[in-house]
């Protein structure tokens, strides 16, 4: 009885531990699990739980540096935002002959945001470098839950009124000022004008028209050439909020959720819905699905996201001059504006050399007298835009792009991010986005779209509530 | 008598000094965090400046209400009661056939079946994951033998995406617990065997009356080691499906996962009291099994 109790206790040990690593933030600590299990194996063969393997890395993101002139900054996309951060190292490097940035690339934006979470819930900042670059919807959440960790920009200098308002609304915490923009969110819906052409429409066609028409072309679309219109990872749908925000309208109201019994989006979720069932909309499984296979391997006619998305529609070479993009369509009919994503970099709480960061941030992403090498340069190497409104009167921005017909999508994209409309955010828009997405999935499947959206409104309140 | 006494005493110091660093490190490492995870599992607010949920245990009837938590429970149950059978009964099977004397090229067969152990969790759930895909090899694969007329969206349909984990689940983890029947097959005497065929047992006899009895023990085992492994799945769920389509293969350890560091915003009172509830489950269940599996008292 002595040792089925021991072994009892041991082999809950095995699994609590596991546990315990995960809930106190660490990894789990593998050594122990293996400890306990080899005790409560008779045969004492070496034993370990399938699931005692699952551990997380944290990065490390580096923290800061000791000499006086380097700043360090953690960055994840070597093609798109590391090259824009190397532009604006050689931009201040003009003024500051012995500055160095040095960048610290790691392979997701998750994994920043993953140091930014175990820094802050630790209170250990060390491992944090002076500056890092993290997506816009989660700093309202950090600023609230972690406010040592971050240095707010009020005193840099930077004109703010050069910036689209509905960028800065993320970063703008009380009225301070946080973030320093680095790229451009605006959605871009881009055609492919040739598969349009084949079925009599052009780029106006599209352009300011209802979704209810998008749909009808969209058939028609399909049934001619059996592309799709557009796609989206399904796993974590932007479509929902994208399409609201071109509506002008917010999926929150007053920090709560505003889904059920909202008129407006029954019909944005019927229009996702009607749109996957007829084939119009592909709505891919996850991310590589939706970027390698549907974009890049030429399924569909159209791709509707954040202007980020263009290095990828870009890199199918086969239909390079046959894009062209233009504004979203809307329920009413008129030209929809609207953001998705989008990153910027803030001053971490460990950063030393406040001044010097404020400094550079403000002479190069900033506006200032470097602002215009920096995001020349970004766009040239990274395809990075700005939102910089007098950033982008250089003559890059004006250029038209091969790859687009010749159209001067960039100025295009800096224009269309200053009609984008600031709608309210939340914290929780993440949690948002899965419920809205899976009660996608079940209407597709069958299910009534009232309850669905009354289920997703209350799990979320749910989840809200401590 | 006092000189054995003495002797007793310093077998019994030294047993204690050289039992006492392991024990220190287990405490340290393990049961001081599960303390500690048990307090937090009473706290609610930013990990930094967490304060005391009110009242005390309102995380704990938090979760009955959560519907997520409960159909991640579901999914879990459905993997263990559908997997660990399927799984622990081809091992023993397979063993059963490798432990065969007369059986060529033993060692290859047997290195083969144990093979996909030595395959991180990540990379097999992540190959599954592009076999399985919709432009993936399957569907290519049964598209070309006519078999299907249309790609099958395996990860995305509720029903498939459950199966691809399972098999996935089959794959990696049978070789596993083979070798453990393995092991114990070659504890027991071959003689045992031969009287048996003296006797008349036919194999299926020989298998029930003397494998399984005798394997009772290590069985026992790799039951108590399945249902804990797959209570806490967490790798597959993650990297094949995300938990997808619409929360319907998402498992506990994910849930838990999701819940402090992963998408949205962290609660880690929260997702202590989960993991505690997960881990009275799995103390439940190995003591049933220690109960049903033992017969010696």
């Amino acid at each position: 009885m002595k040792k089925k109790l021991l072994s009892l206790l041991l082999v809950s040990a095995m699994a609590v531990s596991v546990f315990a690593g995960c809930g106190g933030g660490s990894g789990s600590s593998d050594t122990s699990d293996t400890g306990a299990a080899e005790e409560s194996a008779d045969a004492g063969e070496e034993a370990e739980a399938p699931a005692a393997e699952a551990e997380e890395e944290t990065v490390n993101l580096g923290g800061t540096s000791s000499d006086p002139n380097t700043l360090t900054v953690a960055a994840w996309d070597a093609n798109f935002n590391i090259p824009a951060l190397q532009a604006a190292e050689k931009a201040f490097q003009a003024s500051n002959p012995d500055f160095k940035l040095e960048i610290k690339e790691v392979s997701a934006s998750s994994d920043v945001e993953n140091a930014v979470t175990l820094a802050g819930s630790s209170g250990d900042m060390s491992q944090l470098p002076d500056i890092v670059l993290f997506q816009d919807h989660y700093i309202q959440n950090y600023v609230k839950n972690y406010p040592d960790c971050w240095q707010s920009l009020e005193d840099s200098g930077i004109d703010w009124n050069d910036f689209g308002a509905e960028k800065l609304s993320y970063s703008t915490i009380d009225g301070a000022h946080y973030g320093a923009p680095v790229d451009n969110g605006t959605s871009v819906f881009a055609y492919r004008v040739d598969i349009l052409e084949e079925c009599g429409y052009t780029i106006d066609d599209v352009t300011g028209i209802t979704w209810d028409r998008w749909l009808e072309i969209g058939r028609e679309v399909k049934e001619k050439t059996g592309k799709a219109l557009m796609s989206m990872d399904h796993n974590g749908d932007d479509l929902p909020y994208m399409m609201m925000q071109a509506e002008g309208q917010s999926q929150w109201k007053d920090g709560k959720p505003n889904i059920a019994g909202n008129d407006t989006y029954k019909q944005i979720i019927n229009v996702i819905v009607t749109g996957a069932q007829d084939g119009v909309i592909l709505l891919c499984n996850d991310w590589t699905e939706y970027t390698d296979t549907s974009i890049i391997g030429d399924q569909v006619a159209g791709v509707f996201n954040g202007n980020w998305i263009i290095p990828t529609i870009e890199q199918n070479e086969a239909a390079s001059g046959k894009w062209e993009i233009t504004t979203v369509p809307t329920l009413s009919g008129s030209e929809g504006y609207a953001a998705n994503g989008g990153s910027s970099l803030y001053i971490t709480g460990n950063c030393e050399k406040a001044d010097l960061a404020k400094q550079f941030l403000a002479y190069t992403f900033g506006g200032g007298d470097g602002a215009m090498a920096t995001y020349d340069d970004a766009l040239r190497n990274g395809g990075v835009i700005t939102t910089c409104v007098s950033a982008s009167k250089s003559d890059v921005y004006q250029e038209g792009v091969g790859f687009f017909n010749d159209q001067a999508i960039y100025s295009k994209i800096v224009d269309m991010g200053t009609h984008v409309p600031t709608i309210e955010q939340n914290d929780y828009h993440y949690d948002m986005r899965e419920l809205v997405g899976n009660a996608i999935t079940n209407v597709i499947n069958g299910g009534d779209i009232d309850s669905e959206l009354e289920n997703a409104q209350s799990e979320l309140e749910f989840r809200m509530e401590e | 008598m006092n000189k054995k006494s003495g002797v007793t005493r310093k077998q019994e110091v030294w047993g204690w000094a050289f039992l006492a660093p392991a024990t220190i490190l287990i405490f340290v490492m393990s049961f001081w965090p599960m303390i500690q995870a048990f307090i937090m599992s009473l706290k609610k607010g930013p990990a930094a400046n967490m304060v005391w949920q009110e009242p005390l245990f309102k995380n704990y009837t938090r979760i009955l209400q959560d519907k997520t938590f409960l159909t991640s429970m579901g999914n879990t149950f459905l993997y263990l009661i559908i997997e660990v059978p399927i799984m622990l009964i081809l091992a023993i099977l397979l063993a059963q056939i490798l432990n065969n004397r007369d059986l060529k090229f033993r060692g290859g067969f047997r290195t083969m079946v144990f093979m996909p152990c030595a395959v991180s969790l990540v990379s097999y759930a992540l190959i599954f994951k592009s076999l399985f895909a919709t432009q993936g090899l399957i569907n290519s694969a049964l598209m070309h033998l006519h078999i299907i007329s249309e790609n099958i969206n395996w990860l995305g349909t509720t029903g498939t995406a459950r199966a691809v984990i399972i098999m996935g689940l089959i794959w990696r983890w049978t070789g596993y617990n083979m070798v453990f029947y393995l092991a114990g097959l070659q504890n027991i005497e071959y003689s045992v065997y031969e009287a048996a065929k003296i006797d008349g047992a036919n194999g299926w006899k020989t298998f029930w009356g003397i494998t399984v009895p005798l394997l009772r023990p290590v069985i026992v085992m790799t039951f108590i080691m399945s249902i804990n492994g797959t209570l806490q799945l967490f790798d597959e769920s993650v990297n094949l499906t995300n938990g997808g389509p619409s929360n319907s293969t998402i498992t506990m350890s994910h849930y838990i996962w999701n819940q402090s560091l992963g998408v949205g915003v962290a609660k880690f009172g929260y997702a202590s009291a989960l993991a505690f509830v997960v881990f009275i489950m799995v103390g439940i269940l190995a003591f049933i099994n220690l109960k049903v599996g033992d017969t010696r008292d």
